[in-house]
Order: structure tokens, then sequence, then C-alpha cells
């Protein structure tokens, strides 16, 4: 099991994971609220990523990393992953025509 | 396995994670999925249709398991009430104050709080 020390480095192999095979790349969070530990896995069943933390300040963190993976996995591999809020408005819209302003 | 709406399944969440702090563990799993079998992607492919693709998400507490899937549009509320109940009931998690070891002398009454004593 391969356990990542940073948690950029995480981030980053995960998201590349994902891009190279959206389809078979899974994303799991185990929690043991009596140990306090929680532990993040994300593979693709030939390679796995693993991260573990007892520390709340890596929670936030994994609650960005959540927002990433639900915008890749349900808008698919190309979404623009504009880091927390604004991605909505980020996508470009297709349909609209230049002129939007009546003069 | 129970498929739920996504509703449902936030609130059985939250039960899941109420009952298994004195002991057990909580397992969320999220993957892409189109909900659909081989065949029925392959002949899509074939007619060109474009696959609608939908996030799966999955959770258990070793008994039980209960899943539901989100879609693009529905995406962003259910990722609002997802994180705030993690945020709600992460709490055994430890908190690592750098700053108050300056401030507070000696007064360390943190259980295992001394990771990094930094004693120049």
């Amino acid at each position: 099991m391969v356990y990542i020390t940073s948690w950029d480095e995480f981030v980053e192999r995960s998201a590349q994971l994902f891009r190279a095979d959206p389809d078979s790349t899974r994303y799991v969070m185990k929690y043991r609220h009596c140990d306090g530990k929680l532990v993040l896995k994300v593979t693709d069943n030939k390679e796995c990523l693993k991260f573990k933390t007892d520390q709340a300040q890596d929670a936030k963190k994994m609650e960005k990393l959540n927002n990433i993976f639900f915008t890749l996995m349900s808008r698919g591999p190309d979404a623009d992953v504009s880091e927390v809020a604004g991605k909505e408005q980020t996508e470009a819209q297709p349909g609209k025509k230049g002129r939007g302003r009546k003069q | 396995m129970v498929l739920l709406q996504p509703d449902p399944f936030l609130n059985e969440l939250t039960s899941m994670f109420e009952h298994s702090t004195e002991k057990g563990t909580v397992w969320v799993t999220l993957k892409r999925s189109s909900l659909k079998s081989k065949v029925q992607r392959n002949k899509m492919a074939a007619a060109g249709e474009p696959l609608e693709y939908r996030c799966l998400i999955r959770a258990t507490n070793g008994k039980k398991t209960i899943s539901t899937s989100v879609g693009p549009k529905d995406h962003q509320r259910f990722q609002a009430s997802y994180a705030t109940i993690l945020k709600a009931h992460m709490t055994s998690l430890k908190k690592r104050e750098r700053k108050d070891k300056k401030k507070v002398a000696g007064a360390d009454k943190k259980e295992g709080g001394s990771k990094k004593p930094k004693r120049a």
C-alpha cells in the first residue's frame, strides 16, 4: 500500500489517476471515530494511493478534495476544476450568441 | 445494498456516523458511473448518443450498505450537505495548535500534544 506523506502530492496524483482512467478510478474514505483516524484511498485497480491522518486540519483539506472529485465525476474528467467556489462560473456555457445587448 | 435518493441517503449517513462513535468505522466510496450495463453502453456508443455519467456514492458501516447516485445538476447541493455532515462528525481528529506553545508556558494539558517540542 502506498502511503503518501504530502497532501499536495496526494491530490495531484489522484487527479492524474482519475483523468487517465475515469471509469475505473474510485475514491474511498474510511473514518474511525474511536481511533480518531481518517484514511483516504484512490485507486484505479492497478495503482493505489493512500493518505492517512489524525489531524483536524486534514479533514478540511479533504473536504476540498471531495469537491474536486464530485465535480470531476459528475461532470466528466475534462471538467474545469477551479478549487472551491466559483466552479459554476468558470465553465463556459455553449450556445450563448454574441448579441447579448439590445441597443 | 440499498439504493436511495440523495436526501434520504444523507440522513442515513448521518445516523451511521452517530452510531459508530464508540466503536466501528464508516467507509464512503465515490465513483463515476453511467449506471448502464456494458451492452447498453456499447449500443449507445454505436448509435452516437452521448453517455450520461453520474457520481455513485456508497457508504457502509461494515454491516449495512447504502448508496445513491448524484448527477451534475444536484451535485453542488449534495456536496454542500455532505461536507456539513463530515465536518459535524469528524470531531475526534486532533487539532494541532502550534501557536499555543509559546503563550501557554508549561501548562500543556493536551494529551499526546507534545509531538514537536520546539525548544530552542
